[in-house]
């Protein structure tokens, strides 16, 4: 033994050096992301909130934690954005504060809610609602006016040139030229396909027979584009080109305007808000429970309905008033006015309509501790 | 002719007729050149796969036809092969240059002080919006990564080493051929091809059945830095019992029998003889299983969640760890769109600093392994 002992002092200055620099590492650093000292914030809530969800909610997700936590430096707040079916799973089995999830809960998952969180079951609202874009790329085309089948068609492969008939009927003021038309769809499985085809299959049954998924339908041809930056990067390489991606993500390139009713709705923030107020919600449901069946077919007017919305799911009760105030306080920051607005900025989403806000801020007060 | 004229002459043969040293070299240069001008007439443009296929073609035949022409078709074939090995050895390390130097300019480009001393937290996207118009520096950090990768791993060794090594000196020490020994050799056979995500799995299944047991009801206090640190011991057993046992048959015999024959119990010979002898081989492997999993990032998304901030407490609360950073950076950008760049740059930046770690660990163990092997040659 006394060998290595002896063996170990010429590790010593190794050694050394190695617990200097864990004790630098350990005393500069742990700043926040622009620096500054984290401010206090006058709330005295403590604690960490876990949360397990959609991914499509992960930009707003950072956004709203990092205004939260700097109101409320005492609680720390984890997304993992592992999906929406994992999230909903692992919210109902008890592992998991609140889920985020792009579906609302089935019938039989609300039924788990009721031995998760309670009698009252779970509670689920509208967070986060984001516009699909449908984008274009013809030179000398600023405005483009499209009804629902002309979409259906041309992302079909049924329309395939822009100066077709069917596009002009809808555009009689435009020099469309004659030009091949690319359509450019996700490659990979994602929830703005899976918008976009429900849309498409609510207001164009008849053309779009395909199933809604996730996946693009693959018979019906395109050019195929790895993530939302891979179309957006596609439509603005090629002329003649039209794609669908989140609004967020859209940028300089030109947007079409959506046959709603008898009336073009261009795509703006307030329109995709208008289409949930515009929706029922979903029958036989608790009154905590704001599930939508989002009116795809909508004529509403004003109302843009290529959204993909967003649920926070929450339990009636918490077994803790410490928990029930830190759900509390989360939630009504999320959906308040500037909860939305900074989830706007950071993601791109549209911010729900002061209605809607205050049937979710009802919702949120009635959690309570469970018996 | 007289038999010693025959004598003299057959050495003289084998000699004679030898291409210069420097042939292979001039050859190989002129191929690439050869191969460089081709390209550019028939392929219109200066493609670097192209030219090396048609280089390393190019100068197999040359070296052949050359060689034979000269030296005769034994040598020639001799040459071809050295220049198939040789060429393989190159194939063989350029994923590895082109990794490291595509880590190194990328991460190197991104890299501040700042980055490694700040946290996620309070992170939005907008901040990256700035960054990318140019109104502000690159905010966010991956310090608490840091922090967590040193304290998952190094929790992840306080459990393995001790049950590694212990298990190794039981296999070739005490268990001989006897039916446990195999056992467990088979065991950790079966190990070490378990994948990493199983390994995840497990431990994050094993943890939230404990709490769900101990504590009904607290929503996901079974991710932890600690779950994470079982998980990755998992997959760094049987490499430390592989390694280890590999090293201690390597102690010579007759060290043991030296000391027994002194009269030295047999856990004293194991303590003093055996360990001691063996000690620089035992910590390269050690370092070999770190490097292992301290990329790992599969079992620690399972078990340690994605953390934003700062966490110190292996027993409470997620932990991130550089390749868990990376990861969501990449495929989930704090800002989607155009300013997804900035989380990539962060991405980068982070992957630098893990190639580093993971050579500085490499450096550390041949330091110590140099320091503690015995002296020789006595």
């Amino acid at each position: 033994m006394k060998g290595i002992f002896v063996k170990m002092k010429h590790l010593a200055p190794s050694a050394a050096i190695l617990a200097v620099g864990a004790l630098t590492l350990s005393a500069c650093g742990g700043a926040s992301a622009t620096g500054e000292e984290a401010s206090g914030g006058d709330s005295d809530l403590q604690g960490t909130l876990t949360g397990i969800g959609a991914s499509s909610q992960k930009a707003a997700m950072d956004a709203w934690s990092a205004d939260f936590t700097s109101q409320n430096s005492g609680v720390t707040v984890n997304y993992s954005p592992d999906g929406s079916g994992a999230g909903r799973e692992q919210f109902l089995a008890g592992n998991a504060q609140f889920a985020g999830s792009d579906a609302h809960l089935d019938d039989d998952e609300v039924k788990a809610g009721k031995d998760a969180c309670g009698a009252d079951g779970a509670f689920e609202f509208p967070v986060y609602i984001s516009p699909i874009a449908v984008t274009f790329n013809v030179k000398g085309v600023d405005e483009l006016n499209l009804s629902p089948d002309t979409i259906a068609k041309i992302f079909k492969g049924e329309i395939t040139n822009w100066n077709d008939k069917t596009i002009k009927a809808d555009n009689p003021d435009a020099k469309l030229p004659d030009l091949k038309i690319t359509a450019v769809h996700r490659a990979d499985d994602s929830g703005t396909t899976e918008n976009f085809a429900e849309y498409l299959k609510a207001t164009a049954e008849k053309t779009w027979d395909a199933e809604v998924d996730g996946n693009f339908p693959k018979e019906y041809g395109g050019e195929a584009a790895q993530g939302t930056d891979g179309v957006i990067q596609t439509v603005s390489d090629t002329d003649g080109a039209i794609g669908y991606a989140d609004a967020s993500a859209v940028g300089e390139l030109s947007t079409a305007k959506v046959k709603v009713g008898d009336e073009f709705v261009e795509l703006s923030p307030e329109a995709a808000s208008k289409v949930v107020d515009a929706s029922e919600k979903v029958e036989g449901r608790g009154e905590g429970d704001l599930a939508f069946d989002l009116a795809r077919d909508t004529t509403e007017s004003g109302a843009y309905p290529i959204v993909l919305v967003s649920y926070h799911l929450v339990c009636s009760s918490y077994k803790d008033q410490e928990t029930v105030d830190m759900v509390k306080a989360w939630e009504k920051f999320v959906v308040s006015e500037e909860g939305q607005k900074s989830a706007a900025e950071s993601a791109g989403s549209a911010p729900l309509s002061d209605d809607l806000r205050s049937q979710i801020e009802e919702v949120i007060d009635s959690i309570k501790v469970a018996e | 002719m007289t038999t010693a004229d025959t004598a003299i002459a057959k050495p003289a043969k084998l000699t004679s007729k030898q291409l210069p040293q420097a042939t292979p070299w001039v050859v190989a240069t002129a191929s690439i050149v050869l191969a460089i001008v081709i390209g550019f007439v028939f392929f219109g443009g200066f493609n670097v796969p192209v030219v090396a296929v048609l280089a390393g073609l190019i100068n197999m035949v040359a070296v052949f036809v050359l060689s034979a022409s000269y030296e005769g078709r034994r040598k020639a074939v001799d040459r071809v092969a050295t220049t198939v090995v040789t060429s393989t050895f190159v194939l063989a390390c350029v994923p590895l240059i082109s990794l490291l130097w595509l880590t190194a300019s990328k991460g190197g480009a991104a890299i501040s002080g700042d980055l490694l001393s700040r946290t996620m937290l309070g992170m939005k996207g907008v901040l990256d919006q700035q960054y990318v118009a140019g109104e502000a520096t690159l905010a966010g950090g991956f310090y608490h990564a840091i922090v967590g990768t040193v304290l998952i791993t190094l929790a992840a060794c306080v459990i393995s080493i001790p049950i590694g090594v212990l298990t190794a000196i039981y296999l070739v020490e005490y268990a001989g051929k006897n039916r446990l020994g195999r056992a467990i050799t088979f065991l950790v056979d079966v190990m070490t091809g378990i994948p990493s995500i199983v390994a995840g799995l497990f431990a994050f299944a094993l943890f939230s059945t404990v709490a769900n047991v101990l504590m009904p009801a607290s929503a996901g206090i079974a991710k932890t830095g600690f779950t994470a640190a079982v998980a990755l011991s998992v997959l760094m057993v049987p490499i430390v019992v592989r390694n280890t046992e590999e090293i201690l048959r390597l102690v010579p015999m007759d060290l043991r029998e030296a000391s027994y024959a002194l009269g030295v119990p047999k856990w004293k010979t194991i303590m003093k003889i055996v360990l001691p002898t063996s000690v620089s081989g035992i910590l390269s492997g050690v370092t070999i299983a770190i490097a292992r999993v301290i990329g790992e990032t599969a079992p620690i998304m399972v078990t340690a969640g994605f953390a934003k901030t700062l966490n110190w407490n292996l027993f409470s609360g997620w932990m991130s760890t550089l390749p868990t950073y990376i990861y969501d950076s990449q495929l989930r950008p704090v800002s989607p769109g155009a300013a997804a760049l900035a989380s990539s740059e962060r991405a980068w930046a982070a992957a630098l600093v893990l190639v580093l770690l993971v050579m500085v660990l490499n450096l550390l163990a041949r330091i110590i392994a140099k320091v503690l092997a015995p002296k020789s040659g006595r």
